[in-house]
């Protein structure tokens, strides 16, 4: 599984739950550490906008 | 640019820029850093604000004002309103925006210098664990700071705290992802703020319709982390409820936040680290509401901070009194107002509807927002004690 970022508003949302401390925003949006991801997709389910997305690696 | 300061903020929303602004007026010399492109947006929240609270810290000036409102609406479930009596309560909805680029000019003034677009990616440590400085990502170069206290004003994500091994990971219950519009063409009944409760409009949350000036508002919802969900995200339940309740209205911008609806952080001060705001989770979990307090510790990390640095020796005692303070002003009471939350945001939409009819019957000079409460208590009694704490300030 892999997350990929649509439309991020760098609310900060998925930062604040990730329970990993995976993520962390630039000047543009959220970055996602993948070493540090453990794939939980709580960000996923808490982004207030559906910014974030899961995807079935190919 | 220099590197050493006296005190660096980190994150320059209300609590970060009053900090270090205090921080200046005490004749520091203070650095705020700020990961955006332009102070004050986007903006990431409702902007309602109480005067009272408001104006206890600084004088409103007119171009802050999006509008001034003087009454409340409760909208049922069912659909019904129902105003509330207010005499001294004046509420103001904010242009946050230029209130907080104007404070940004006010601390700038005083001598703090600020940078924009610099994103702090590490806090650097000394051998005993306080933090001795910053590494701060400035548009693709990466610059070092030092200084004697660092301030995390970093808001709801409060990832410096956590570098300093706060824990700061907010649980699903206790955060709501918030998302609002700010539509024209509104065509409000009132100049009212208008609080919409009901499973129906935002399961574990409220949505909200805050008048704006030229027939615009701010309309948004927050719903509990806990029934967000891959297939509803919080901008569906906006969706839904602008097609029904304002299917006239264009948006103007859509801003997305997330809420803390906690309690306050323990741990507000570690080493030489004050934590202010949002990231501190300083906000009252019943309402959201959050720039008052934002303010508040702000300016008193602000002045702890300056102390500090002029008698190091007394840091821990100062910085005590500082946790100590503000858990004395709001930390307490927020524990009564999570309380009140869990049970308020468990009723179910025939509970919420049965409560507004009772209170439909009063006449409207008795129907204050206490008077809610004590109609949620007559169906929940073990509830009481926490409103009369909320309430008393106990």
């Amino acid at each position: 599984m892999i997350i990929s970022l649509q439309h991020c508003d760098q609310c900060g949302t998925c930062i604040a739950v990730c329970p990993a401390d995976a993520m962390m925003l630039d000047e543009f949006k959220v970055k996602i550490d993948y070493k540090a991801c453990t794939e939980c997709g709580i960000c996923v389910k808490m982004c207030p906008i559906a910014a974030l997305e899961v995807k079935n690696e190919v | 640019m220099k590197s050493k300061w006296d005190v660096i903020v980190v994150g320059g929303g209300p609590g970060g820029l009053f900090a270090a602004w205090e921080a200046a007026k005490a004749g520091k010399s203070v650095l705020l850093c700020e990961r955006k492109r332009e102070m004050g947006v986007p903006v990431r929240c409702g902007e309602a604000v109480g005067e009272v609270d408001f104006t206890k810290y600084i004088s409103m000036e007119e171009r802050w004002i999006g509008a001034k409102v003087k009454t409340f609406i409760l909208v049922l479930p069912n659909g019904k309103e129902v105003k509330l009596k207010n005499d001294m309560y004046t509420g103001y909805i904010l242009n946050r925006d230029l209130f907080e680029y104007d404070l940004a000019t006010k601390a700038s003034d005083a001598g703090v210098k600020i940078v924009m677009k610099a994103n702090v990616t590490d806090l650097i440590h000394d051998e005993n664990g306080s933090v001795k400085g910053i590494r701060v990502n400035e548009m693709g170069e990466s610059h070092e700071y030092f200084a004697s206290v660092v301030i995390a004003a970093d808001g709801v994500e409060s990832r410096i705290a956590r570098k300093m091994g706060i824990n700061t990971t907010l649980k699903p219950d206790d955060i709501e992802p918030c998302v609002q519009a700010t539509v024209s063409n509104a065509n409000l009944n009132e100049n009212a703020l208008y609080l919409y409760i009901g499973v129906c409009y935002a399961p574990g949350g409220y949505a909200w319709v805050f008048p704006k000036a030229n027939n615009c508002a701010n309309i948004g919802l927050g719903i509990n982390g806990k029934y967000a969900s891959t297939e509803k995200h919080s901008k569906d339940y906006l969706d839904e409820f602008l097609e029904k309740f304002f299917p006239h209205a264009s948006i103007q911008r859509y801003v997305s936040g997330g809420v803390p609806v906690t309690t306050n952080l323990k741990t507000l001060a570690k080493e030489n680290m004050l934590i202010v705001g949002d990231a501190g989770r300083m906000v009252n979990p019943m309402n959201g509401g959050g720039i008052t307090h934002a303010i508040t510790s702000g300016i008193q990390a602000g002045q702890a901070a300056a102390e500090a640095c002029t008698d190091p020796g007394k840091i821990k005692k100062i910085f005590n009194k500082y946790q100590k303070d503000i858990h004395k002003q709001f930390g307490k009471n927020h524990e009564s107002q999570y309380r009140i939350k869990e049970v308020v945001y468990q009723l179910s939409d025939e509970e919420y509807d049965q409560i507004g009819e009772e209170i439909l019957k009063l006449d409207i000079s008795k129907r204050t927002f206490l008077r809610v409460f004590t109609q949620v208590v007559k169906s929940r009694p073990e509830f009481l004690i926490d409103v009369v704490r909320a309430y008393a300030g106990i």
